[in-house]
């Protein structure tokens, strides 16, 4: 009975490496989420689950309950970072996302500690959120987020961590956040306050493409996105975007969603440059957008 | 050497561990048919007949289908709703009988084995790890709570750690969690069974 003694033993063990860093998040109503203590002082979660700015309490492995300000939110990333002080609590020991294979065994863990185990069950490239923001890397989990697991850790055999685990990025997978992404945005939120990213400043909605123009062109989408509201100065207007110009494509890029053009400006620098194809009173045209920076978001 | 009829593992290793630890469980849990439609399930705790259940599978008249396919009737001895355990007796002897461990050990993370007879199905194994120790707001204070996929007809059923202990009777699904009556709850109501100071219906 060695081998499955042994896993057992390096599960709790996992367990009980990491739990001194897992907090309980007070930032809704009803239902803590988790955090991680990252850096001292300074805990990681889900911006999902932060829903106030203020009276934000955090609860230790000790039972205490420390009030945390809101350092800074990536809803992009669904990452929020939030400040302690007077903590002892430990920092969680961060794995190396390298080192992670598919079908390795992992547990994901809430404030508690509770856990779940399973599998990582597909490991992909780089992609983009549905709302907008930037992951290194797809870890896709077999394993069951319960609820308030969102903004704890995803944690290897050895108890590292090896990424933040939110259900707020896709309805159906349970998904985990490298800890590269969690190290990057948490800098950059810690430094300014926010994550900048690209922005033109326009209300587009999806419109049919007239056939003629479609075979003139040669565009294989049968949809554009129709100009609904340009925002005084901004990006496009300054570029000269209208009401009522059908953007067709983005850098190429046939734009059918909304999502499609974030996900092209989205991932610009600030100041960077797109090219926009146009269909404008019938006629397509083309113009450059120095893209701006999206302003924080309101709550 | 392959083909003389005997097993070497050649990587004596976690599904190994898994399937001994399975065919161990399979040997001390029993179909239990009470009163109502469908099998539950149960486990053999001493050789020589006691078998442990839940109160709510053991409702009433009892049945007892054992590993081997025998079925027999059972009495029961005591019946605890309150913590959902039943003691039932069977007249046999020398069976396969539980190795108990104690639930107040377990740790989050632990590794533990359910077998039971869910929805029609005679010793299937399910695995998960103990998901949190304590008590849980909705669901009684003194449950194992373990992230392990059960159904019903597990109930009654033995929970097991990794090295095959009996740690406690599958009794509840809450949402995804398994829920378990401890191993030192079931003992306790043992004790009291001994005492004769355990209701009998």
């Amino acid at each position: 009975m060695n081998a499955l003694l042994s896993l057992s033993n390096d599960l709790a063990g996992a367990v009980e490496r990491v739990r001194g860093a897992v907090v309980a998040v007070n930032a809704r109503p009803r239902l803590p989420s988790t955090g991680v203590h990252w850096r001292p002082g300074i805990i990681v979660t889900a911006d999902h689950t932060v829903r106030s700015d203020e009276d934000i309490t955090i609860i230790g492995v000790d039972g205490r309950t420390v009030a945390a300000s809101l350092v800074g939110r990536d809803p992009g990333t669904d990452l929020a970072v939030l400040r302690v002080h007077d903590t002892d609590l430990p920092v969680a020991e961060l794995g190396d996302p390298a080192s992670l294979k598919v079908g390795h065994i992992v547990l994901a863990l809430g404030h508690g500690p509770r856990a779940s185990w399973g599998v990582v069950s597909a490991l992909g490239g780089r992609w983009r959120t549905w709302r907008g923001g930037e992951i290194d890397q797809l870890m896709r989990l077999d394993l069951t987020l319960y609820p308030g697991f969102s903004g704890g850790p995803l944690v290897d055999v050895q108890g590292r961590v090896v990424g933040i685990n939110t259900s707020g990025l896709s309805r159906q997978l349970e998904l985990a956040i490298p800890v590269s992404t969690v190290a990057r945005v948490a800098d950059e939120l810690i430094d300014t306050g926010h994550v900048s990213r690209g922005f033109l400043g326009v209300g587009l909605q999806p419109a049919r493409l007239p056939e003629a123009f479609r075979r003139r062109l040669a565009v294989a989408s049968e949809i554009g996105l129709i100009v609904v509201n340009v925002q005084p100065d901004g990006p496009a207007a300054k570029a000269g975007l209208q009401l009522g110009d059908v953007l067709v494509t983005l850098d190429g890029a046939p734009v059918a969603a909304t999502e499609d053009v974030q996900a092209v400006v989205g991932a610009r620098r600030v100041g960077s440059t797109v090219t926009a194809t146009i269909l404008r009173a019938g006629a397509p045209a083309e113009m450059s957008i120095t893209v701006g920076e999206r302003p924080p978001r309101r709550r | 050497m392959p083909g003389d009829g005997e097993t070497h593992d050649i990587r004596p290793g976690i599904d190994s561990d898994l399937a001994a630890i399975t065919g161990r469980l399979r040997r001390i849990t029993v179909q239990v048919h009470g009163s109502r439609a469908g099998a539950g399930s149960g486990v053999i705790w001493i050789s020589s007949g006691l078998i442990v259940t839940n109160a709510h599978v053991a409702r009433g008249r009892a049945g007892v289908v054992l590993p081997g396919g025998r079925a027999l009737e059972a009495r029961m001895l005591a019946w605890d709703p309150e913590h959902d355990l039943a003691a039932l007796a069977i007249d046999a002897d020398g069976l396969s009988a539980a190795d108990v461990g104690d639930s107040d050990s377990l740790r989050v993370g632990d590794l533990v084995v359910a077998v039971g007879n869910p929805l029609g199905l005679t010793g299937a194994v399910t695995a998960g790890v103990i998901h949190a120790i304590g008590p849980r707001r909705s669901a009684g204070p003194s449950l194992i709570q373990a992230d392990l996929r059960l159904a019903p007809g597990n109930s009654g059923g033995p929970l097991a750690d990794a090295r095959g202990r009996v740690i406690g009777i599958n009794a509840m699904i809450a949402g995804r969690l398994a829920l378990a009556v401890p191993s030192n709850e079931v003992a306790r109501f043992l004790g009291r069974v001994r005492r004769g100071a355990a209701a009998v219906p």
